[in-house]
C-alpha cells in the first residue's frame, strides 16, 4: 500500500472536493461557530501537554485549529474569499492536507482541555473530529489506525482475537476466579439468555490484562450480579470509528454491542473500564446509528459506586495500603461526564488516596488518547506529551495509579518506563476486588440478583 | 445628529450590524445538531457556569497562569466598551457630565494602554507573532486607536472629528476580521456550556455538585 505522503502526493482535484465536502457535511453551527471566533490570544498554549512538553508554534492549540479555519475561510466565507491574506484564509490544496494530517491525527489527542482554557471556549476536538472524517473520506487514516478500526469490523474487536480464543481465556479466567474465591459455583457467564448486564471489555484484557477481566468478574461475583459476556461480536466495548472519524465504520461496530443486547436479551449494557469506549458507546454511538438504544447503558465505575453504596458488597481499605491516585480519562470524565463514581468507590477502597493536582475535566490526557496509541508515527511525539502525566503522578507521591481506560494503561505503562515513575498501573475493579470482604456464605450462593 | 460624519457612524453602524447578523445568520445556517444520547446533565445550567465560574481564574488554569494578560484584555474591553458608549451617547446628541469626562478619558485611555501592551506582546513573543495574521495587527491597531481617541475626546473634544472618522473605520472592518467575536463569543461559548452540560461535566464536579 502507498505510503500517506505517497496518497497525498496523488490525490487528484476531485478527491480534494470530496474531503472538503465531507468535512463541511461535518460541521453543524457549533462548529461553525467555533471556526469563526479564534482571536489568537494564545492562552490555549499552555493547555496542550503537546505544547507544555514542547513548546513550538505548531502545538499551540490555535495554531492547530488555524490550519482547519483557514480552509473553513477560504472556502465557506466572504471574507476569506474575498481578503484571504488578511484573514489567514487558504486554500484545501496538498499542503493543507498535509498540514491537516500533521495536525489532527499527529499533534492532538482530541482530549479537549484546550476547550476548556480557551478565552472563547472553542471546541477544537468537534473541530478536529470534522477534519479527520474529511482526510478518512481521502484514504489518509494512518494505516495502523485505520488497521484497527478494520479489525473491528472483519472480527468483531479490535485485536482479531478469534472467538475460540476469547471463550478459552473466560473459561479458564473462571476457574482462576473459582479458585481465588473457593466458591465452585463462581461463575463467568458466557451468552446467559435474558441476563440483565451485558458486560463488555477492552480486547486489551483477555491478551494482555487477563487479571482485570478477573477482577470485574470477582466484583460482579461478590455483588450477586446477573450478568454476562458475549462470545460473539458484541463483547468488545472499544470503537476506534471514534478516531478515524469514519461515523458509518463506528456505526456498524457501535451495532455490535446493539445487536449482542438484542440477541442476548439483556436490559443493561454495562462498558467497562475504557475512556474512549464508554465516550462512543454513550456519546457518539446513538448519533452514529442516527437512532436511541432500547435499553440502558451503564459505565462499570457507576455499577460498582451503587454496589458499595447499597452494601451489595464490602470492602476494606486496609487491603489497599499503598498511595493511590487515579488519573481521569479525557473520555470517560471531561467529555464523558464520570468523575465522580470512580472517586467515591476508591475513597472507600484504598487506604490512602491523592488526587492529581489537576484533576477531574482539568486534567491531563495521558497522551495515548485520540487513537495515539494505534500511531506509530507519531510514538516519540506521544511518549514526550505525556510528559506532564507523569509530572502529575510524580506529584503525588502516589505507588499506584489507578486509570479506568486500558488505553490510558498501555501509555501510563509505557511513561512508567520512560520517565522512571516507579508505579504500578491498575484499573478500579482490581482496587475493589482486592479490597473485597467475602465473609459469610459464598455469593454465588448467598446473594440475590437484582 | 444633522452632522455628515454622525451620519457616517450611523451608516456605518449599520453596515456593522447587518453583515454581523448576516455572519451569524451564516453560522446558524450550518444547522443544530440533533442529539440522541440521552442527557447526564443539564445543557441550560452548562451554559450558565460557561459564561460565570468557568471564566474565573480558579476555575481557568489559563486565566491562573497569565493573569497580567487576562487583566490586560479585560481591561481593554472595558475601555472598548466605554468607548462605544460615548459613541452611542455623541451620535445620539446626549453630553457626558463634565464631571465624569476624566474618570470617562481614564477608563478609555487605560483601554488603549492595554490595547498597546497586547499589540507588542503578540510583536515581541515568537508563538504569538507566529499565531497572528494582519488582520490580528489591524483589529488591534484599530480597536486601540478608535478607544485612545475616545479618551482623548474627552479631554481635548477639538479631536472628535479624529475619532469619529476612526469609528466609522472601525466599524467598517468590524465584520471582516476577527473583532467579529464580539457576536460570535456569545454562540462560541454557549454551545460550549452546552455541550458539556450536555454531558454533565458543567457545572464542574468542584463546584459541589
Amino acid at each position: 500500500m502507498a505510503s500517506l505522503e505517497e496518497r497525498i502526493d496523488a490525490l487528484t482535484e476531485a478527491q480534494l472536493r470530496h474531503g472538503l465536502e465531507v468535512f463541511r457535511s461535518k460541521l453543524r453551527a457549533a462548529e461553525a461557530a467555533y471556526l469563526n471566533a479564534c482571536v489568537h490570544c494564545g492562552l490555549c498554549a499552555d493547555s496542550c501537554h503537546y505544547y507544555r512538553t514542547e513548546p513550538a508554534l505548531e502545538n499551540v492549540p490555535a495554531r492547530k485549529l488555524d490550519h482547519v479555519a483557514a480552509a473553513f475561510k477560504r472556502h465557506f466565507t466572504t471574507a476569506g474569499r474575498l481578503v484571504p491574506r488578511l484573514v489567514g484564509a487558504r486554500p484545501f490544496d496538498r499542503a493543507m492536507v498535509r498540514a491537516w494530517l500533521d495536525t489532527v491525527f499527529g499533534r492532538c489527542t482530541l482530549c479537549g482541555r484546550c476547550s476548556l482554557n480557551c478565552t472563547i471556549g472553542i471546541g477544537l476536538p468537534r473541530v478536529f473530529r470534522a477534519a479527520r472524517a474529511a482526510l478518512a473520506a481521502m484514504g489518509l487514516v494512518p494505516d495502523d489506525l485505520q488497521t484497527t478500526v478494520d479489525n473491528s469490523l472483519v472480527h468483531g474487536n479490535n485485536m482479531a482475537i478469534t472467538k475460540e480464543d476469547w471463550v478459552d481465556t473466560v473459561q479458564w479466567l473462571e476457574e482462576e476466579l473459582q479458585m481465588e474465591t473457593g466458591d465452585p459455583g463462581a461463575r463467568i457467564p458466557l451468552d446467559k439468555q435474558g441476563a440483565r448486564v451485558l458486560f463488555t471489555v477492552n480486547p486489551r484484557e483477555p491478551k494482555f490484562f487477563p487479571l482485570s477481566l478477573q477482577a470485574s468478574a470477582k466484583v460482579f461475583w461478590a455483588a450477586g450480579e446477573d450478568w454476562t459476556l458475549a462470545s460473539d461480536p458484541g463483547w468488545d466495548l472499544t470503537n476506534y470509528g471514534l478516531f478515524n472519524c469514519n461515523d458509518e465504520q463506528a456505526g456498524r461496530i457501535t451495532q455490535n454491542l446493539v445487536d449482542a443486547m438484542a440477541r442476548l436479551g439483556c436490559t443493561t449494557l454495562v462498558i467497562g473500564e475504557c475512556g474512549h469506549g464508554f465516550g462512543s458507546a454513550r456519546w457518539e454511538g446513538p448519533e452514529w446509528l442516527q437512532r436511541r438504544y432500547p435499553f440502558e447503558l451503564r459505565s462499570v465505575l457507576e455499577l460498582m459506586d451503587d454496589y458499595l453504596a447499597s452494601g451489595r458488597i464490602e470492602v476494606d481499605p486496609s487491603r489497599n495500603p499503598k498511595p493511590v491516585t487515579l488519573h481521569d480519562p479525557c473520555n470517560l470524565v471531561r467529555h464523558g461526564g464520570i468523575s465522580e463514581p470512580q472517586r467515591r468507590v476508591l475513597r472507600r477502597s484504598v487506604a490512602h488516596f491523592v488526587e492529581m493536582t489537576p484533576s477531574r475535566e482539568q486534567s491531563f490526557c495521558c497522551g495515548g488518547g485520540g487513537g495515539q496509541l494505534a500511531m506509530a508515527a507519531y510514538k516519540d511525539r506521544r511518549i514526550r506529551a505525556g510528559g506532564m502525566k507523569a509530572q502529575q503522578i510524580r506529584a503525588t507521591g502516589a505507588e499506584i495509579v489507578v486509570a479506568p481506560c486500558h488505553n490510558c494503561i498501555d501509555q501510563l505503562m509505557e511513561l512508567n518506563k520512560e520517565y522512571m515513575l516507579g508505579i504500578q498501573v491498575k484499573t478500579v475493579a482490581e482496587m475493589v476486588a482486592e479490597a473485597l470482604v467475602t465473609a459469610g456464605p459464598s455469593p454465588s450462593e448467598g446473594k440475590t440478583t437484582a | 445628529m444633522d452632522q455628515p460624519l454622525h451620519l457616517a457612524v450611523i451608516a456605518a453602524a449599520a453596515w456593522a450590524a447587518g453583515t454581523l447578523a448576516w455572519v451569524w445568520l451564516g453560522v446558524r445556517g450550518f444547522g443544530r445538531r440533533v442529539l440522541l444520547a440521552p442527557p447526564a446533565g443539564d445543557p441550560a445550567a452548562g451554559v450558565r457556569y460557561a459564561f460565570t465560574a468557568a471564566m474565573l481564574p480558579w476555575a481557568k488554569e489559563s486565566v491562573r497562569m497569565h493573569l497580567p494578560s487576562y487583566a490586560t484584555g479585560i481591561v481593554f474591553h472595558l475601555g472598548t466598551f466605554a468607548a462605544f458608549g460615548l459613541l452611542a451617547a455623541t451620535v445620539a446628541g446626549f453630553e457626558l457630565p463634565p464631571a465624569l469626562a476624566p474618570a470617562g478619558a481614564i477608563v478609555m485611555l487605560a483601554g488603549a494602554g492595554a490595547g498597546l501592551a497586547l499589540l507588542v506582546k503578540r510583536i515581541a513573543t515568537p508563538f504569538l507573532r507566529g499565531l497572528s495574521s494582519p488582520d490580528d495587527f489591524m483589529a488591534n491597531l484599530l480597536t486601540t486607536s478608535f478607544g485612545a481617541l475616545a479618551g482623548a475626546t474627552l479631554l481635548h473634544p477639538q479631536l472628535e472629528p479624529a475619532w469619529l472618522v476612526t469609528a466609522v473605520v472601525l466599524l467598517v472592518y468590524l465584520p471582516v476580521g476577527k473583532i467579529r467575536h464580539c457576536v460570535i463569543f456569545f454562540s462560541s461559548r454557549a454551545y460550549m456550556g452546552a455541550f458539556f452540560g450536555y454531558r454533565g461535566t458543567f457545572p464542574s464536579a468542584r463546584q459541589g455538585r
